[in-house]
This record gives structure tokens, sequence and C-alpha cells, in this order.
């Protein structure tokens, strides 16, 4: 009954064509940030800030929000059309959504990454709604221990991301994880390898690398094999998923969804660590593992569910406590405080109105998305039927903007530039470039998590907290097993051979 | 007649070239840039904007916030340090800016800065977590020598304000423990309310909203007012030497900015420092509205680069 009460005053907030505007615009200028390689949800929803300060308080933050859910959305749409992951996290969409598209399939790898966000994006929501104080509390008693286990089984999903070549993928990901020690050091505050540089003070900004390992070098390899033809790409269907292609992966979507919402809570993890961790347990769950990597839906699903329902999970700590989950909860963080408002267990009794506006709008805000969406991918497909001779080139022209953008820094776009040539040796000799970005994105998680978990309680404390132990046990299966598939397979295909040989 | 038009027309001529010459000199006549070292959002963020909010009630100049963030603000002081000083550009700056000025090896010239002046002065605070049975002072030190050293204190990174607080506090009243550093103020908040550190060192507007902290003691001469009414300050706890140990912020510009455009922000400050709103803004958040002016500030400058530097060789940051 409460409840009931408190969301009649939410939905109070959103009476009259003003909100209703605001939620439409929040979603429109989520999705298209989101898109925009270089915009990431933080900057997207940072940009609008000034402007929302002159907004009324619950307003201004109904719309920051929504950019917020909208963006993770939108970083879908570049990385299945063009391998351009708007968002980092949407650097797991591409794996699969990519393909999709090469395959003149572009329709349906779009409307699964539509459906998947939209339910994902739903079911962070309600979790955040029916449990967000209960569960922000939970959140709190894990250990540095438990924040280092977690980190870890993200890393050990890099073991099933190639199978040809594990070991390739193995040198990618340390690669990602060198590069993380450059800047300055977490816990001593030392400078690491920075060779007197300012630039290299905050290490490599992620959006820049993302762009140049995936973008750029595409656009790189194009030139090696560039025959001189100027045609289009290749046919492009833009059917939708099937009722029955979607209730296939519809326990993949709900699995992802569950997924994103719970890794979203932990203050630090975020959208791409979730999205990593459900895509390898989707692969694990699949009755088509193989098919994962060179266009599945389920992929997709994986990927989209979990970064879309992480931002609900990210918003939990945000609302309960106070205290920003991830790096866009510190831009709305920032927020509140301009509108003279703290965010924590206050601002529910203080501020139903906006709390609950927030929540009101957010439900509404999926519905949209949806309807956007499925209007939108017919006229988004249409950049995948410009011709490859302008398509490249314009990629390319993106690439330099979007890494200018992260902070304004000619040396964001020289570092783009040089990871995009990374990125292409990495394609040239057979290396994935996706376990780079897992390296880069987790690197710091491990490191800073395991210095201080050993500071407080010493290197015994990986054994005696049981949650830690029993997690990195996990992690250490989930690295092995697929190795040790991936031996009996050769072994059983030697043994074929043989036998094969001896008649 | 003719002449008479002619020298008309030479006096009308005279009267506009003095006017626009006296409009040349008037400051400003374009719109003002102020240089903030975070992101949109971020705490110094919200402080320059508040700012610029109230400024508007003083002048009729147009202020564009300007985010330039990188390097603990090290990107934006070289930003303004490679401007020419025509005065419309000037920047936001706290006292960690100096911390990183001195960590990063001092290639900026403090000197050729304009502290033009210094507007808050937030004091130092011990937080504890109100649901642990560790949360006022006493128990605090009680705690800490019965642990011996292996009492948890939680906050931003090595060599920061916070951890210089922390490492007097501990020699003042002469206690020992363990600094464990978080990546920013928000994650070990985190961890003071989930238990995983006893204190936590901040300011006191962290406390604000979050109803499970509570400050322990404060690092000021006086008590605060309002919500802050009944936390101790050191004297009253018999810990000698901590009367005054602050966060501030403050505005700076380049050297040799012209003599009006000075003029103005000296102005401006001192009318946005006596503006009851913008006092009420600081007072909320748990600090004090001050005014020091270039010579002042400068002095605390030189002091704070010598406090940095000496804590910061201790610990092994620089050479």
């Amino acid at each position: 009954m409460e409840l009931f009460d408190s969301f009649s005053i939410g939905l109070s907030v959103l009476m009259g064509w003003k909100p209703v505007l605001i939620i439409i615009v929040g979603v429109v200028v989520g999705i298209l940030a989101g898109a925009m390689p270089g915009l990431s949800p933080s900057t997207a929803v940072a940009l609008p800030v000034p402007f929302s300060y002159t907004m009324e308080p619950a307003l201004a933050l109904i719309l920051l929000t929504l950019i917020y859910i909208a963006s993770n959305y939108g970083g879908s749409i570049t990385a299945v059309l063009i391998n351009t992951p708007g968002t980092p996290s949407a650097a797991v969409t591409a794996l699969d959504g990519y393909p999709l598209t090469r395959q003149g399939k572009a329709g349906k790898g779009l409307g699964t990454a539509l459906f998947a966000s939209t339910i994902g994006g739903a079911v962070g929501v309600a979790i955040l709604i029916l449990f967000a104080v209960p569960l922000a509390r939970i959140a709190l008693k894990f250990s540095q221990a438990d924040y280092f286990a977690l980190a870890l089984f993200g890393l050990a999903t890099v073991a099933s991301m190639s199978r040809e070549n594990v070991l390739k993928s193995l040198l990618a990901i340390l690669f990602g994880l060198l590069l993380t020690n450059i800047g300055i050091d977490p816990i001593s505050g030392v400078s690491r390898f920075t060779f007197g540089s300012d630039q290299l003070y905050d290490g490599f900004t992620l959006i820049p690398a993302l762009i140049g390992l995936f973008a750029v070098s595409v656009v790189f390899s194009k030139m090696e094999s560039w025959t001189g033809d100027a045609r289009s790409m290749e046919k492009v269907d833009n059917k939708l998923p099937s009722i029955h292609e979607f209730m296939k992966i519809r326990m993949t979507i709900l699995r992802s969804s569950v997924i994103g919402t719970v890794i979203g809570i932990f203050p630090g993890a975020g959208a791409t660590i979730a999205a990593f961790i459900s895509y390898d347990m989707a692969r694990k769950a699949s009755k088509t593992p193989e098919e994962f990597g060179k266009g599945s839906l389920e992929g997709v699903a994986a990927a989209e569910g979990a970064n879309s329902s992480s931002v609900g999970g990210a918003l939990v700590p945000l609302l309960a406590l106070g205290i920003p989950g991830s790096a866009t909860d510190a831009v709305l963080l920032g927020a509140f405080m301009l509108h003279d408002l703290v965010p924590g267990p206050l601002l529910f009794t203080e501020h139903p109105d906006i709390v609950y506006g927030i929540f009101c709008a957010l439900i509404l805000a999926n519905i949209i998305m949806l309807t956007i969406g499925v209007y939108g991918n017919k006229l988004f497909i249409k950049v995948v039927s410009v011709p490859e001779a302008v398509m490249y080139p314009l990629i390319l022209a993106i690439a330099v903007i979007g890494s200018f953008a992260v902070s304004g820094s000619m040396f964001d776009v020289a570092a783009c530039m040089g990871f995009g040539i990374i990125g292409w040796l990495f394609r040239r000799y057979g290396f994935p470039v996706a376990p780079i970005v897992l390296g880069i994105v987790l690197g710091k998680m491990v490191e800073e998590n395991f210095r201080r978990a050993v500071m407080m309680d010493g290197y015994a404390t990986f054994f005696t907290d049981k949650l830690a132990f029993i997690v990195l046990l996990i992690s250490f299966l989930s690295f092995i097993w697929p190795l040790f598939k991936n031996w009996k397979h050769h072994k059983a295909k030697q043994l074929n051979i043989e036998t094969e040989k001896s008649k | 007649m003719k002449r008479n038009s002619i020298t008309l027309l030479i006096a009308a001529f005279m009267l506009i070239a003095t006017f626009t010459a006296a409009v040349a000199t008037e400051f400003p006549s374009k719109p003002i840039k102020l240089i903030v070292y975070t992101k949109p959002g971020g705490a110094i963020d919200v402080f320059a904007r508040k700012f610029t909010a109230i400024a508007a009630r003083y002048t009729d100049a147009t202020f564009v916030v300007v985010n330039k963030s990188g390097a603990g603000g090290i990107v934006a002081i070289k930003y303004i340090l490679s401007q020419k000083p025509d005065g419309y550009k000037f920047a936001a700056v706290t006292r960690s800016n100096i911390g990183k000025i001195v960590s990063t090896g001092g290639n900026i010239d403090t000197n050729a800065i304009n502290w033009m002046g210094l507007m808050v002065v937030d004091p130092e605070a011990i937080i504890t977590n109100r649901n642990q049975s560790v949360n006022t002072w006493e128990q605090i030190v009680a705690d800490a020598k019965a642990k011996g050293g292996k009492q948890l204190w939680v906050g931003p990174a090595a060599g920061g304000n916070d951890h210089i607080m922390a490492m007097k506090t501990w020699k003042a009243a002469g206690i020992q423990a363990r600094w464990i550093p978080y990546s920013g103020g928000g994650k070990s908040m985190a961890a003071l309310l989930g238990g995983h550190g006893v204190v936590y060192v901040g300011n006191p507007q962290d406390v604000i909203g979050r109803p499970d902290l509570k400050v322990a003691a404060i690092a000021s001469e006086k008590r605060l007012g309002g919500q802050f009414a009944d936390v101790p300050t050191f004297s009253e706890l018999g810990v000698k030497g901590l009367d005054n140990e602050i966060m501030w912020r403050g505005f700076m510009a380049k050297k040799g900015i012209p003599a009006e455009a000075e003029a103005f922000y000296i102005d401006l400050l001192k009318k946005v420092n006596s503006d009851p709103d913008w006092k009420a803004y600081v007072e909320k958040g748990g600090a004090n509205p001050v005014m020091k002016d270039a010579e002042e500030f400068s002095a605390i400058i030189e002091a704070d680069k010598t406090e940095f530097g000496k804590v910061l060789k201790e610990l092994g940051v620089i050479k």
C-alpha cells in the first residue's frame, strides 16, 4: 500500500506535457549519445548537467537518469552496424552483432539488442524499486577479497572467448592488463611508466583505446585488402527476429538481466564487466556454443540484457546510500548536489516526488525506448547500405571526433590511432582484440582490491573468506573447463585420425 | 560654415573615439571562461557553478564553465598557464591541486599563478559509522591502543589531504593505525558503511544525507553550526595542534592579467563572499566562507607545498 502511495506521488510528477517531453527527449538524446563512439554514458549524462541546473530538480534528474539508461542501449547500434562500440560495454555486443551485419542480418542483430535492452532495463528497474535498500546493505558487506574474486571471475571468462587459440587470447588479455599499469599507482600514489608525461598520469583512456581496437583496426584491415570497387557492403535485411527466435533467447535475456543487475549493484564493477560475465555464462549454458562470435543471437542478447540491466543495479547504491556505484553515478551525484539534494536514505522520506518520479520515468522510458527502437532501426540500418568507399573514411572520421570528444585532447586521438594499428596487427595475425578490453577494464579492479585485501587482512584472507574462496574456485574451474574441453576435443580428433590411418 | 561643420565632424569623431576607447578598457567585454579541473558533476564543478549563479547578481558578465579534467588538476592549471593573460580565463582550485603539483615533480611554477582569492574552508573531519561499537573519539583511541596498530582507517589515495590529516592525527593522539586508500571518497565511505574500516577521514559535508555516518571530531578552532553543533573540536578532546587542518577552495588566474580585470575579480569575489545565499550554501555543507586575498593565499600555497613535499617524501611518492 505504501508503495502504491509513493507511486501515485511519482506519477503526479510526470503529469503534463513538459515531463512527457522531457522523458522523450531524455530517451532520444540517450540513444543518440550512446550510439556516438566517444560519448560514454558518463559523458552523455555529464554534458546536459549545466543545462539542467535551471530546470525543476525532479525533471532535471529524470532527464539525466533516462539519458543514462538509454545510452546503454544506444551503444549497441553502432556496435552491431559498424563494429564501433558506442559505449565500452557494447564491445561485447559487437562480438556477435557485427558478424550478423556482415551476414546481411543487421535487422536481427539490432532487434535482439533492442529487445534484450528493454527487458534488461525493466528487470533492473524492477529490482531497484523493490529491493534497493536491503540490496545496498548486503553489497556493502562484501570484503575486498570478495571484490578481487569477482574481478578474477571476470578475467577467467577470457578462456571461453576464443576456441581456436586460447594462448592468443591469453596474450591479448595480458597486454590489456599490462596497459593498466601505466599511470598513477592506485594505492601508493607513485607514478608508473608515465615517463614524465601528464597525459599518461591517468593511464590510457578506455574510450579511445576501444574505438581504436575495434573500429579503426577494421578500417586499416580494409585498406590493406582494398580492391578498389566501390560497392556497398552487402545485401541488408532489416527483418527483426521472429517470435520463434525470440522465444529461443528469452531465457538468455532473463538470466543476463539478473546477472547485470546484481553486478551493477557492486560499486566499481559496472556494465562492461557485467556484459563479459553474462556473455560467458550464456555461452556455457547454450546448446549452440559454437555459434558464439560468429553471429549468435544469444550472444547479442546476453551482452545487451546485462549492460542495460546494470543501470538499475548501479542506481541501487546511489539512491539508497548516496554512494556512487559507477562513473555515471558519480556525475548523477553531482547533479543532485547542484540542486541542493543529497541522494541516500533521507531522500526517500524528504523528497519522495523525486525518487518515485525517477522510478516511474524509468518504467515509461523502457516502453518509449522500445517504440523508438523499432522504428529507428529501419533508419539506422540504412547506414550499412552506404558504399564501402564512403563508409570506412566515415568510420575513421567518427573515430577521430569520438576520441577527441572524451576530454578534448589530441593525445587521445593519437592514442586511438595507435590502438588502431595495434588492433590491425592483432587481427592480421589472428589475435582477438576483445580480451585487451577485458584486461583494461578489469586490471585496476583486480590490482586495487587484491592489494587492499592483503593490507587489511593478509594473504590468508583469500582462503578464510568463504565467499571469496568459493568464487575464486569457480573462477579457476570456469577458466580450466573450456581448456579441458578443447584438449579432449583435440585428443578425440587425433585419435580419429590415428584410427583412420591404422585402417 | 564649412569650417564649422568640419570642426563639428571632427568633434563628433573624437567623441565616438573616446567612447569606444572607454568601452574597450571596460572589463569584461566578452564571456569569461571558468575552468574546472573535474568532469561536470564533480564537487568542485558544483562549487564553480554555484559561484557563477550568485556572481550573476553582481555583474552582467557571462561566465562559461569549462571542464578540463585530467591528472588531478594539472591539465587545467597548465591550460591556464598556456593561455595569454587577457583576464578572460580563471580557474577553481582546491588544496588537493597543490598536492598534485608537488607529487608530479613540481613542473608547474606556483609563482606564475595569481592566487586571486581563497573563499571556502572545509575543516578536516574524523568520521565514523554510528552502527559500529567504536564511533566516538575516545572509543577510537581505546580501540587503536587495543589493536596495536592494526586499526583500519579508510580514505582517498595515499599522500592526499585526508591521508596527511590521518597521519597528523595519529601523531598528535599518540596512536597507531593503518591507512587503506580507495579511489575516491565515495568508495571509502562505502567501506566505512560496510564496516571494513573504523574511521574515514573527510569533511563534514560527507556526512550530510548519510544518517549512518557521524563526525567524531573536527579539526577547527571553534565548533561548526547547524547539524554539527554537538561535534567536539580536537582541542576540546585534549588533542593539541589540530585546530586548523583544512581543505580549501578558491580561484586562480595567470599572473599578468590586466589591472582592470584583477580589480573586477577582487571586487566580485568580495561581493559573492558577503552574499547571504552564498554563505548559506557554504555553511550548509559544513564549511566556512572566508575571504583571503592574493597575499594571504600565496602564503598558504607556500606552506602547503612545504607540507606536501615533506609528507610525500616520507611516503616515498617523490624523491
